[in-house]
């Protein structure tokens, strides 16, 4: 009696957990509050295309309505085919400043960010205090699996968690992703970060939360018409609130393994991709 | 002629056939390019409100969830009790992009434009296929019918998105007939866009009057013909991967579909996503050449000033051509593609524009010390620059990877492509259509109207599409039934709606065109006269308005290119400010020439 009383006790504390889990409303029209580690790359990249290119956009606008109203027709048109090769620079050099300033800052940003941040998956991979999940999205569910005390996956010792992904503050988590059915998108709006699951295939993304607290997990690929609801809550627990947390989930999932549920046994081997 | 290329045109293969007489063969199962141009532009126009109507219910969901959808509700959704349930939601946005892209702009601005505007503009009696133009139309018509019935039957029509991405486009996701029908049509469409492709192609090559060199052609012409060699070289993926989904519905295969669902190891759903994007990258461009050639001219027409670097716009167009095939990797950055190949891809990416700005320097130095006469066309062909700037700029933003990794698939890339592809192709073929309408259907249509028309549009497209952008700047993923089921979208719910009553100012503004464009065609106006925009291209100098059956009583001898405005010495010869592609420049005066050798 005291052990139904106990998980009865148990699972009231989970599901109130569950409700408190409550992200934090975003306010205003601008970029969602960043709480990761490389996010601030991406915000800075913006930040500059975006004046950059404001600055491009309002001196061709400016001039377009100069010209329109300078040349109502008030006067003769000149007769210029701009065919001399000064016309061909000045075109020429138009584009050229843009594309050097613009289109190459963002190159090199990005190539920068990605091979040492966002995609540099052997510098994550080797780190020892790396979290690694695995993630199953399906028909409007994400399905989280931690691996347990042995560091494997689709063991009986394995959490099992939906709708909600568990993680420690301050250190890389990868995650790997599969579908079972349709192409799902993971989508970290918070972190900016994004990663397609798709049937048939393992692909995988990182990230390292900054700050403790919840954050939404959201479906970005359309998956039918519940698309709308493929919602999950992202908790970025401080260590130790994380080792109990682990710890109660442990003891949870170890009572409700059930080694005749198939459905529920799935899980691969972690991919050296 | 020494001159002139003598192997061009081919007068004496191109004789004078007598019109049609019977009802059928004239206006029905017609081989005019006209007649068929009008069809097209009539199957396009109706879409094109269908595809609006339908933008104007994911506008009032995303404003309104939840609420029953006046007018439109008690009509379409009574199932549902005339609210959009989530099922519809996915059938109608995904109707929505295939309706505008497929159906309605491509067969506007290519049907219409290519097939009135390439023989007439290059000096041609018909199209070089004239059959096969006439089986273009009607396969189109078919894959339009098979919408419709898409529409009709149990589940609705498509609703795996525009994109079609399987296993969601196969039975897994989509068990309806509709998605099946829709997949056949857009196998037709291809169809039908291959043979037209074909058409224009042959007819650029073959069939220019004598003298009318590459380098004398109209903007438009290089416009549409490199539209056409874009869809002659990718229409035919789309159609193989519309197929090989066809067969994965219908037949049992298994090319897209992986993972659980699959029997034996399966296909590759990322093999779709090649195939499609392979053409659905160049498709953008296939949407808005057209229009780039269009804004070209009409930019100078009425600037009353030669195209500023002619040459350069023609390169800046092939360049566009080439890159548009190798750029497509952008679209699965997110896919788990290899980081090398994806970094290709945003070198490429980044790289076409170059291109697409150049062209814009050129519309704009054209302008620069013109003598700007702001009719209708003008207007919209201006504001077709404005809304491809903000549309082109935005691109940006995506073409970068790491951006992507925020951007992609939230509502940046919906705004970022509805100002390309939609605000600039729209504007584009308004453009096209103020500007040719005399031409087609030898009436004029009232210019206040017009312009009314023009700024509704252009400032509606603007509000709406920009709101779409700073929703996705915060964030907020596309295609939700409910966006505001996540916490950090609340904050957009007045964003949203305000978007929402702007897409409707703009969608009510619409009915200014529908009234003068029926008004005009229907009723009595004003008659155009041969060339009422005074300038200098062939369709305009050279024949009537509307023209006869053949076209060109004389194939016209073409002597230079198509924007000769404010030559002094045509002015002083005609005391006009331009001169046709195909007139004779008038000797000086015996008195002056007297007094010259004196």
């Amino acid at each position: 009696m005291s052990a139904l009383r106990r998980m009865a006790a148990v699972a009231a504390v989970l599901v109130a957990a569950a409700a408190r889990a409550d992200p934090r409303p975003e306010r205003g029209y601008g970029l969602p509050h960043d709480a990761s580690l490389d996010g601030h790359r991406v915000d800075w990249l913006i930040h500059f295309t975006i004046i950059a290119l404001g600055i491009v956009f309002l001196a061709v606008l400016g001039m377009l309505v100069y010209a329109a109203v300078r040349h109502r027709g008030a006067h003769v048109a000149a007769y210029d085919h701009g065919n001399t090769r000064k016309s061909a620079l000045v075109v020429l050099g138009c584009v050229g400043i843009v594309v050097v300033v613009v289109d190459g800052n963002l190159f090199g940003h990005a190539v920068d960010d990605l091979n040492g941040h966002f995609w540099n998956f052997s510098k994550v991979e080797a780190d020892p205090r790396t979290v690694r999940i695995e993630v199953n999205a399906h028909q409007w569910v994400w399905t989280v699996r931690y691996p347990g005390p042995d560091g494997r996956f689709n063991t009986p010792d394995d959490i099992v968690e939906t709708n909600g992904l568990h993680v420690p503050l301050g250190v890389p988590v990868i995650l790997q992703l599969a579908s079972t059915d349709v192409i799902h998108s993971l989508y970290l709006p918070n972190f900016r970060v994004k990663q397609d699951a798709v049937p048939g295939s393992i692909t995988r993304l990182w990230f390292q939360g900054q700050e403790p607290g919840e954050f939404e997990l959201a479906c970005a690929q359309h998956c039918g018409p519940n698309h709308y609801k493929m919602r999950a809550v992202l908790s970025v627990m401080e260590p130790a609130a994380y080792a109990q947390w682990l710890a109660d989930a442990q003891e949870d999932a170890r009572r409700g393994f059930d080694p005749d549920d198939a459905e529920a046994h799935w899980g691969w081997e972690w991919k050296r991709l | 002629m020494a001159t002139h290329p003598a192997h061009l045109g081919h007068p004496e293969l191109q004789p004078i056939h007598p019109a049609p007489t019977s009802f059928v063969r004239r206006y029905v199962f017609s081989l005019d390019h006209k007649v068929i141009a009008q069809q097209f532009l009539w199957a396009g126009l109706i879409f094109l409100f269908v595809g609006g109507t339908l933008a104007m219910l994911i506008r009032w969901q995303w404003a309104f969830p939840y609420r029953k959808v006046p007018v439109l509700g008690p009509l379409f959704l009574r199932s549902t009790g005339g609210v959009i349930g989530p099922a519809n939601y996915q059938n109608i946005f995904t109707m929505h992009g295939l309706i505008m892209i497929f159906f309605a702009i491509t067969p506007v601005l290519i049907g219409t434009f290519g097939n009135f505007l390439i023989p007439l503009q290059i000096g041609a009696r018909d199209m070089a296929f004239p059959l096969l133009n006439m089986l273009s139309f009607w396969f189109f018509l078919v894959s339009q019918l098979l919408v419709i019935a898409s529409f009709l039957v149990a589940l609705g029509p498509a609703g795996a998105g525009w994109t079609g991405y399987p296993p969601l486009s196969t039975n897994i996701g989509m068990p309806g007939l509709g998605q099946t029908l829709v997949v056949l049509a857009l196998f037709f469409t291809g169809v039908a866009s291959t043979m037209g492709a074909i058409n224009y192609i042959t007819t650029v090559i073959r069939l220019r009057a004598p003298g009318m060199t590459y380098m004398r052609l109209p903007l438009t012409i290089w416009g549409l013909w490199f539209t056409a060699v874009l869809n002659a070289l990718f229409v035919p993926v789309l159609g193989s991967a519309a197929l090989l989904l066809f067969l994965d519905r219908t037949f049992g295969t298994q090319f897209f579909i992986a993972g659980a669902a699959a029997v034996r190891g399966g296909g590759d759903p990322i093999m779709y996503q090649h195939l499609f994007w392979i053409f659905g990258h160049p498709e953008v461009y296939i949407l808005i050449l057209p229009a780039w050639g269009i804004v070209g001219d009409v930019v100078s027409f009425f600037a009353r000033k030669p195209a500023y670097w002619y040459k350069g716009s023609v390169y800046a167009m092939a360049t566009v051509t080439v890159l548009s095939g190798v750029v497509y990797g952008h679209h699965m950055f997110v896919t788990g593609m290899s980081p090398l190949l994806g970094q290709g891809f945003m070198l490429l990416t980044l790289l076409i524009s170059a291109p697409a700005m150049l062209l814009v320097f050129n519309w704009i130095f054209t302008v620069w010390r013109g003598s700007i006469r702001f009719t209708t066309p003008m207007l919209f062909a201006l504001g077709t620059v404005f809304v491809f700037g903000l549309g082109g700029l935005t691109g940006l933003f995506l073409g970068d990877i790491s951006l992507d990794l925020y951007l992609h698939d939230t509502m940046f890339v919906v705004g970022h492509f509805h100002f390309t592809m939609a605000a600039a192709s729209f504007l584009g073929t308004m453009t096209g259509l103020y500007f040719w309408f005399p031409k087609i259907f030898g009436k004029r249509l009232d210019e206040r109207l017009g312009k009314a028309h023009f700024w509704i549009t252009v400032v509606g497209l603007t509000l709406v599409f920009g709101g779409q952008l700073l929703a996705g700047y915060a964030g907020q993923q596309r295609r939700l039934f409910d966006p505001f089921q996540y916490t950090f979208i609340q904050g957009l719910r007045g964003l949203n709606r305000w978007t929402s009553y702007f897409a409707f100012a703009l969608f009510a503004g619409q009915f200014l065109f529908i009234w003068n464009f029926l008004r005009t065609v229907f009723g009595r106006a004003e008659a155009a006269g041969q060339n009422p925009w005074e300038v200098t291209t062939l369709e305009w100098t050279n024949t009537t308005s509307p023209p006869p059956y053949h076209d060109f009583d004389v194939i016209p001898e073409v002597r230079r290119g198509p924007d000769e405005f404010e030559n002094p010495a045509v002015k002083e010869a005609l005391g006009r400010d331009w001169i046709g592609q195909a007139e004779e420049m008038p000797e000086p005066p015996a008195s002056e020439a007297g007094a010259a050798k004196a």
